[in-house]
């Protein structure tokens, strides 16, 4: 770096810095207000002017906090599972098979992309009636197996024609091994990264979704974290809520948070990847 | 390789999706083609057939024009500004500089959280009086009294866009920072010994070999406008009036506000025939052009 570089570089990172700190001031003055007492009225632009977790005791009351996290990570971790399993299965013979069937079904997956969830819900309730599926804390993974099957597959026929190669299987086949045992044995660990990628981008959305957890879950002992966080619709129209309602806020990104701050790179990654390989 | 190796019974690997995808994904579609023409109300499992009736009242009441409006309009400006903005960002963050890693983590925060919690976040950014922008106007002196942006009709639409721009830009950031890694470097240092400007570069180098990252993002971004849902029913619920009704909302407060199963459903074949052309010529037009760049 020569000498001239060094204000051109000062002024980019002050413009990053301020640009960024633009994009992130409603975050910022959510938490510092979160961190007031709750009746702290005094203007939130006065950042961090008092600090107290008083707002957030309320809010984790007010949420049920502990019990929706566990709702929450039921909910994601069963759903996730599910699709990893589903979706990396459906990919291997639209991966391997050339024909015309596993290209028009590589298609009719993918065309599901693009419809809206809360359309297809509308004769789904009486669906699952009809199927005498009770309506429990685990409906929604119905729906969200099933809205996470056009991108996971998509992203996994994609991974396994660019990098698993077919003559790994060839050896596996000579030595007697059946297509179950091939696909589990070989072929599915080479999945990791499109594994990887699918985990950080369904489970995000899932963890995330209100909607068909708002469909599907009444019981409030049932509620996962995001639906836990529509008790507090009407409060967000009241000055005098905000504080419990920006700690809740929080709590509810609180865990994504963490995984980020821990997985960063490959929720990164994750993202790139599934794009990239399109 | 060996075709017995590849064999057809392969095919059974796509079964447990397959099922998954016909019963809960592409039954319930055929089946709104059914409701559209009745008056199902979601109760009664009795229900008749009236013809096109729904239709004829969703365009005579206006719904269907305004919105179709407010969906196009929504999605216009959340495409267009939504990659824009981080197509900016990505060339600002893929610039040799020292904590580009942190930056770009910090880009990516307001992805992380849920569209409820974003959309609590930008009420209040938006409220009239206490709200941020209103008390940043009052701080610096600006008399923000008449500042309500969700209040009035003519700025609802484009303040909700403003929030799915603003949780979508670290995603789109993303994507553009892996397409804008797989340019060889050789190239733009070839285009730099020939004398590019900067700007060049970016414009005849960069920006081409991008195609396939504008691709995936305008795509997605077009798919998801259509969709959109979440804002107009957390921040705004449709109003004020019918300003930010969109398509897939008012589908929504149909069914289940007003009990309308017969007439959502005739509203949702109108969104999914006008998402399947829009993502149809979209999907045929960029492919063109990726390949003739």
């Amino acid at each position: 770096m020569s000498k001239k570089d060094f204000p051109k570089k000062i002024l980019i990172h002050t413009g990053i810095i301020l640009f960024l700190i633009l994009n992130m001031y409603p975050l910022i003055i959510a938490l510092s207000s979160s961190l007031r007492s709750p009746n702290n009225m005094t203007s939130p632009l006065n950042l961090f002017n008092e600090f107290t977790l008083e707002s957030y005791k309320l809010a984790f009351e007010r949420m049920n906090f502990s019990r929706s996290l566990l709702n929450s990570l039921i909910l994601t971790i069963i759903s996730v599972a599910f699709v990893v399993v589903v979706t990396s299965m459906s990919a291997y013979p639209m991966a391997r098979i050339k024909s015309n069937v596993s290209k028009f079904l590589y298609l009719f997956f993918l065309s599901g992309l693009i419809v809206p969830g809360q359309m297809v819900i509308i004769p789904i309730v009486q669906m699952i009636k009809g199927l005498h599926i009770p309506s429990t804390q685990f409906t929604p993974i119905l729906m969200f197996v099933t809205c996470s099957i056009p991108f996971s597959s998509f992203l996994y026929t994609g991974f396994i024609k660019a990098s698993v190669p077919e003559e790994m299987e060839e050896a596996a086949y000579l030595d007697g091994a059946g297509l179950f045992r091939r696909f589990w044995i070989i072929v599915f660990p080479l999945l990791l990264p499109a594994t990887v990628s699918v985990i950080i981008t369904q489970g995000m959305w899932i963890w995330n979704d209100y909607f068909f957890n708002l469909i599907f879950i009444s019981k409030s002992s049932q509620t996962p974290l995001p639906l836990a966080m529509l008790g507090f619709m009407g409060d967000k129209e009241n000055p005098t809520q905000w504080n419990t309602l920006f700690a809740a806020c929080f709590l509810c990104a609180l865990p994504l948070i963490l995984a980020f701050g821990v997985l960063q790179k490959y929720f990164m990654s994750g993202l790139a990847s599934g794009a990239v390989k399109g | 390789m060996n075709s017995s190796v590849m064999k057809r019974s392969m095919y059974l690997f796509v079964l447990p999706a397959l099922i998954f995808y016909l019963l809960f994904w592409i039954f319930p579609i055929l089946k709104i083609f059914q409701y559209s023409v009745s008056d199902y109300n979601g109760f009664v499992q009795k229900f008749n057939y009236i013809g096109m009736d729904n239709y004829i009242s969703l365009f005579k009441e206006g719904v269907l024009v305004n919105s179709i409006k407010n969906t196009l309009i929504y999605t216009a400006v959340f495409v267009l500004f939504g990659n824009i903005f981080s197509l900016c960002l990505a060339f600002i963050l893929n610039m040799n500089i020292a904590g580009k890693g942190v930056y770009r983590s910090v880009a990516y925060i307001p992805t992380l959280f849920s569209a409820i919690v974003v959309g609590f976040i930008w009420s209040y950014v938006y409220m009239p009086d206490s709200g941020l922008i209103s008390s940043v106007l009052k701080a610096i002196g600006i008399d923000g009294s008449d500042f309500n942006p969700l209040g009035v009709g003519t700025t609802a639409l484009y303040a909700i866009v403003f929030v799915e721009i603003w949780k979508n830009i670290g995603t789109n950031t993303i994507i553009f920072l892996a397409g804008l890694q797989t340019i060889p470097n050789e190239l733009i240092e070839a285009g730099k010994i020939d004398g590019c400007s900067s700007w060049k570069l970016t414009r005849y180098v960069r920006i081409p070999l991008l195609a396939a990252s504008i691709t995936i993002n305008v795509t997605l971004s077009v798919v998801n406008g259509l969709k959109a849902f979440d804002y107009p029913f957390i921040m705004t619920n449709g109003g004020p009036g019918t300003a930010t009704n969109t398509l897939i909302f008012k589908i929504f407060k149909y069914a289940y506000n007003e009990q309308l199963f017969g007439k959502a459903s005739a509203l949702g074949v109108v969104a999914f025939t006008i998402i399947i052309i829009i993502t149809g010529i979209l999907v045929m037009n960029l492919r063109k052009k990726e390949v003739s760049l």
